[in-house]
């Protein structure tokens, strides 16, 4: 703060404009003009922050690209996807944050869009299984899902895929427990996570092969 | 949902006027909105906690270790110096429901969280705990609930990291009107044990700040059982503390989880960890202490020998 | 007879899913994602009495919120509801905020009614009727066969037991729903089912239109179990809104409506008596039991419908039994057919109870089985199975092993029908080579999409990428429901049929002798402008029906905790000829993963007191994680001289009685009742003292 206030130190209330704005709040000039006391400035700045309850603007950073909406504040970040957008990637499966399937990567870590709210996702990267590929380039991860078959009806798999690569970005060799641990927040009913442990593996580099025995019956004794 | 004002709290003394008379804080959110998604809870206004300035640090010096309110339990699981000096708080942090929720969940919203009870969280079901007559667990399906408590509702706390901290006698701090004012882990459940309609001792506009935890060169453990193997809420869970030299066992706490509404220890128990040999015999007399007086219901009978073995387990564990 | 090629290309190899690339980006649009020009959100009132009298539902404030186009009754007049979550009314709105307040909005006058929602409970002729002209418990169907009373007098041992299964629920990850549009041409319904000819059947029957004009659509969806056939109230509903608010009307149900009102599993409470030679020849059975299949459902189980009967003595050969098997109403809602339906409580009552004869007869369980169980291929899975598992180093005397993590061993097996036929196809070849596949099957995860193309491929002399396969439409030619593990064995013959069909089409329309591989572009090039459409449909000799399989289980039990792990499942099973070995193998691991669902975790808890559902969400009905699969270890007995019959049923069937059997053989103690829980293992170990009532 000191240093600031010698940058331009002839603009009154500078210093203290310049300490609300390190507090976080924006509405500033107004605030420094019309009240008094400190508190009573950060009171005012906060409630000229106040969204709602009725739609407010609000924009949102998908996969590197600008989302400009009007939504209420209590919209969660999975409906202004699904519901708002055109990316239907993120899925609705029990909106309770128990399953998953609405896995996003919140500046790269894995959140559970049903739980947060659209007006708090501001300012923050998100990224949905849509924003993975390159053009047409499947990702490693993706390529691995499908090499092991580690997709069945395929209703979970974008949440397992940004799970699994995240995991991969802060550990590229994870053992199968870290893998476990990592992807304990998402749930499939198909039963295709003994398959897309073998995907994570083989994404990080390892060799997977299938244990399945095939026998020929009419070659039995 | 209902309709609601967001708002951003810049200061934490600013924070408690933004909510008016009908609002709630919104750290991590797991809890809240899971609430007011079934109309539990339905705040006018929620009060955003998460930009508040250094209420996010770990820091530590050689007294204690300070944890920030808005620390995340990602962060806590994720600290390596924690993971050496009280594991644990690491380990309870592990457990926490899942990474995605990790990832957001605050210390302090971990410690205000609401009942999971089934009954209480059931959009159509007035009980004893939301203002009405009746706690159903008490006579109906009670396989999750409390072998203790001090008042009609048999809901227990299920915060893993209230455990931890019990055992690591972890001080909490929490901004009352204007006011820092200093709990232990006990003070800030008391209410729920004599309250039927308390989660804790906190107070409309109450903030936790920060949890401090002494250093005090304590061996630490935590454990808890559940049915699935990951992301589900402990049936039981138990945190153990204590100093050990020549296998001698000083500064001894147990606290059991799931058991009561609050993180449940008794004094005596933690005197027989004073000054003996800590071995299978010692575990097995404290977990009979801890758990005299439990009052099974008709379905959390299991919980006993359950608790018992998970308290003898946890103790043993500080030998390694 | 048409036959299956002896050497195949694609056919019974390992082919990844073409499906795959548009699931891993998002790229794949379900009924829950498409975005109709205007549509709405749609969204179901549902009832908080368990049993009530409804005078009067109104609508008024619910028209007046901001952004609601349309509110409807489920039914005019006053009405009778008999579970919570019936549904009452719906509503359309362009966001779904405007639902949600809208349905608070609706008032709702309900007379209280009383009611029953446990099963012993029901079975008390003075408890709440559900139904006022019929006692909740019905008479029981009584099965007998030769004199069994005399059977039990001449067997040298005899072994009784209770055993008890819970309700089990579906849970497909995507919820019911549909996204439907009404218009004055029709109805066009994008549904997340596993029948679009029973939607487009029941649409057209519900809202009296033509089913001409009924077109049904499920490109992708997110599972089904056997919950999804027909339109479901909740579809009709969807139409209606959008026939009122001239709009697409998207209406998914919510995960908490998952639990209430579109299907289970039928409970099971089984009493089971059963006798045999001193050298375990199993002489005589009887069976008592009964089981709620909620309000009712149609019909028996054993055709794979949702009751609450199911075969006995399942798969096993006694001559003499007595069976008599009843169904209890109660306010709840209705089973509906669920994998396997009825085999997974019939496989759990009688393989415990042949492993408690085994026990009395200090036999071996593998070797008690192999004496009594009549299916050669059976016969030859356990032997093939007790040698990969290891059963003879692993099979201990129960409750023998030390320490207080005690190891066990079970098995048990299956039978299932599969089998189906009817399918037609269509194949469209255009000049420039493509291939289009059409269609009227869904794909539910299980890869029929992929076999479709597999099986054009090897015909055709091409690569699966290269042909277009196209599903999901009832414009398509149509094909029965994917249920009783029937889609394989009806699709595959016909994709056979429309493919050797427009072949030869091809080859006699342009003189090529063998368009095939290489000759193919050049072939085709010299149909000139217009495509050749080409029909063709099931034909017989390249499926049949009847699959077997065994499963073996290996547990740890901690017995002061009472938390049982699976350590392995060694599955030996067959299903005929083997379209795709990569997506039979995922099939294989799904089956075996629901069955450990409810062998430890599953179960709908009703509540006595208010009649709720007190578990509807994935918090406390808890179905496996990541962390709970055990080792899978899979043994395909490949069966081509059998053509094609089925998998996605039999491999679910005896997983919880091979681990409710290796609990038993760890423990020396069984617990007779699903889910095995860490309360019933210390109980069992008498650990427990009983609490306060």
């Amino acid at each position: 703060m000191n240093e600031s206030s010698s940058r331009n130190p002839d603009v009154p209330g500078f210093s203290r404009r310049h300490f609300l704005k390190s507090l976080g709040s924006t509405a500033v000039a107004t605030a420094a003009t019309q009240v008094e006391t400190v508190a009573q400035e950060l009171a005012q700045a906060n409630a000229e922050k106040a969204a709602g309850p009725e739609a407010v603007p609000i924009t949102l950073q998908v996969n590197g690209r600008e989302l400009k909406l009007e939504l209420e504040p209590r919209v969660t970040l999975l409906d202004a996807l699904r519901n708002h957008s055109p990316y239907t990637g993120a899925k609705e499966i029990c909106d309770r944050g128990t399953c998953g399937g609405c896995t996003v990567l919140w500046d790269g870590r894995p959140v559970y869009a049903c739980m947060k709210l659209a007006v708090e996702a501001q300012g923050h990267a998100i990224t949905t299984v849509e924003g993975l590929a390159t053009g047409s380039k499947l990702s490693p991860v993706q390529q691995a899902f499908i090499d092991t078959d580690a997709l069945m009806c395929g209703y979970c798999t974008p949440g397992f895929v940004l799970s699994v690569t995240s995991l991969l970005q802060r550990n590229p060799h994870p053992n199968a427990e870290e893998v476990k641990h990592a992807c304990a927040g998402n749930v499939c009913r198909c039963g295709t996570y003994p398959r897309i442990l073998q995907a994570a593996l083989k994404a990080a580099g390892g060799t997977v092969t299938s244990k399945m025995e095939v026998i020929r019956y009419a070659n039995l004794a | 949902m209902k309709p609601f004002q967001y708002v951003t709290a810049a200061t934490p003394a600013g924070a408690p006027e933004l909510l008016g008379d009908n609002g709630c804080y919104l750290a991590g959110g797991n809890d809240l909105l899971g609430l007011m998604k079934e109309y539990i809870v339905e705040p006018a206004v929620l009060v955003n906690i998460k930009a508040l300035p250094g209420l996010d640090k770990i820091e530590s010096d050689s007294d204690h270790w300070t944890l920030g309110a808005n620390v995340t339990v990602a962060q806590l699981e994720e600290h390596e110096g924690l993971k050496v000096d009280l594991p644990a708080l690491h380990q309870a942090a592990r457990e926490v429901g899942s990474l995605q929720i990790r990832n957001v969940a605050t210390v302090g919203g971990n410690l205000a969280q609401h009942s999971r009870c089934w009954y209480y969280r059931h959009r159509d079901v007035a009980c004893l705990k939301k203002g009405g007559d009746t706690c159903f667990a008490r006579h109906g399906e009670n396989r999750y609930h409390s072998l203790f408590t001090g008042n009609n509702c048999i809901s227990p706390v299920v915060s893993n990291l209230s455990v931890a901290f019990a055992a690591l006698d972890a001080t909490v701090v929490v901004q009352r009107r204007g006011s820092a004012v200093r709990m232990s882990i006990a003070d800030l459940y008391a209410k729920a044990w004599d309250n039927p309609t308390a989660h804790h001792s906190l107070n409309p506009g109450d903030l936790i700040l920060r949890i401090e935890i002494p250093r005090q060169s304590l061996r630490s453990a935590y454990r808890q059982i559940s049915e699935k193997a990951a992301f589900d809420w402990a049936l039981v869970s138990c945190a153990a503390a204590g100093r050990l030299s020549n296998g001698q066992i000083s500064r001894g706490r147990v606290a059991l989880g799931v058991v009561a509404p609050v993180p449940y220890q008794v004094p005596e128990a933690n005197e027989m960890l004073e000054g003996h040999l800590l071995d299978e015999a010692l575990a097995a007399r404290v977990a009979d202490r801890l758990l005299r007086g439990a009052v099974p219901f008709a379905d959390n009978g299991y919980k006993v020998p359950l608790a018992r073995a998970l308290i003898q387990r946890t103790l043993l564990a500080l030998r390694a | 007879m048409p036959t299956w090629p002896k050497e195949t290309v694609h056919i019974n190899k390992r082919t990844r899913r073409v499906d795959g690339p548009a699931k891993v980006t998002g790229a794949a649009k379900y009924s829950s994602d498409v975005q109709p020009e205007g549509w709405l959100y749609g969204m179901i009132l549902r009832s908080r009495w368990p049993a009530a009298k409804i005078t009067r539902i109104g609508l008024d404030q619910a028209r007046r919120v901001p952004g609601i186009k349309a509110a409807i009754l489920v039914r005019d007049g006053e009405r009778t509801v008999r579970y919570y979550g019936e549904e009452l009314a719906a509503v359309a709105g362009t966001t779904k905020q405007a639902c949600l307040d809208a349905l608070r909005a609706i008032e709702v006058d309900a007379m209280p009614m009383p009611f029953v929602v446990k099963e012993e409970d029901a079975r008390n002729p003075n408890s709440p009727r559900v139904w006022e002209a019929a006692a909740n418990l019905s008479s029981p169907r009584v099965i007998e066969r030769g004199e069994v009373d005399k059977a039990f007098g001449e067997s040298a041992a005899v072994v009784e037991g209770s055993f008890a299964t819970s309700v089990q629920l579906h849970h497909a990850l995507e919820t019911h729903g549909n996204t439907v549009s009404w218009t004055d041409e029709g109805v066009t319904a994008w549904a997340s089912t596993q029948g679009i000819f029973s939607v487009r059947d029941g649409l057209a029957d519900n809202l009296k239109i033509e089913q001409s004009k009924v077109r049904v659509i499920s490109d992708y969806m997110g599972g089904g179990f056997g919950a999804k056939f027909g339109p479901g109230i909740e579809g009709a509903l969807a139409a209606r809104l959008s026939q009122a608010a001239k709009a697409p009307v998207k209406l998914m149900l919510t995960r908490f409506d998952e639990a209430l009102a579109v299907g289970n599993r039928p409970s099971s409470f089984q009493k089971i008596k059963l006798g045999s030679t001193a050298d375990g020849q199993l002489l005589a059975f009887e069976l008592e039991s009964y089981g709620t299949a909620g309000i009712g459902s149609g019909g028996s189980t054993e055709g794979g419908g949702g009751g609450a009967e199911f075969p006995a003595p399942y798969i096993y050969r006694v001559p003499n039994i007595r069976v008599k098997q009843s169904g209890v109403v109660i306010n709840a809602g209705s089973a509906r057919a669920f994998r396997a339906p009825g085999h997974p409580p019939a496989s759990f009552g009688m393989e415990s109870i042949l492993d408690e004869l085994a026990v009395k007869l200090k036999m071996d369980p593998v070797e008690l089985r192999l004496k009594n169980d009549p299916s050669p291929i059976r016969q030859r899975e356990y032997a093939i199975g007790r040698e990969r598992f290891g059963w003879q180093d692993q099979y201990k005397p129960p409750g023998s092993t030390p320490g207080p993590v005690k190891t066990g061993v079970g098995c048990a097996g299956a039978t299932w029908g599969g089998g189906g036929q009817g399918t037609r196809a269509e194949a469209q070849i255009n000049p420039d080579g493509s291939v289009e596949i059409r269609c009227g099957t869904q794909d539910l995860g299980t890869g029929i999409r992929t076999v479709i193309a597999v099986i054009a491929a090897d015909i055709l002399g091409l690569e699966p990428g290269q042909i277009q396969v196209r599903i999901g439409d009832t414009r398509f030619p149509p094909s029965g429901g994917s249920g009783g593990s029937t889609t394989t064995a009806s699709v595959s013959p016909a994709i056979y049929d429309t493919c050797h069909k427009a072949l030869k089409a091809l080859e006699d329309q342009t003189g090529v002798a063998d368009a095939r591989g290489d000759q193919w572009k050049s072939a085709c090039r010299k149909l000139g402008i217009n495509p050749l459409v080409v029909s063709g449909e099931w034909v017989a000799g390249l499926s049949s029906s009847g699959a077997g399989g065994v499963q073996f289980a290996a547990v740890r039990v901690d017995t002061e905790t009472g938390v049982v792990a699976v350590k392995k499942i060694t599955c030996v099973q067959d299903c005929g000829l083997v379209m795709n070995k990569l997506t039979c193998e995922s099939q294989i691991n799904g089956g075996i993963l629901l069955g450990i669902g409810y062998a430890l975790f599953e179960q709908r808890v009703m509540d006595r007191a208010t009649g709720v559902v007190l578990n509807p969400n994935f918090e406390t009905y808890k179905v496996p994680g990541f962390g709970d699969v055990p080792e899978i270890d899979i043994v395909l007995l490949d069966m081509p001289e059998r053509g094609v019959i089925g998998v996605g049923e039999p491999v679910t069937i005896p997983t919880a009685a091979a681990i409710a059997n290796a609990v038993a053989n760890a423990l020396g103690a069984r617990i007779n009742r699903l889910p095995i829980t860490p309360a019933k293992v210390l109980a069992a170990l008498g650990r427990t003292k009983p609490g306060l009532a």
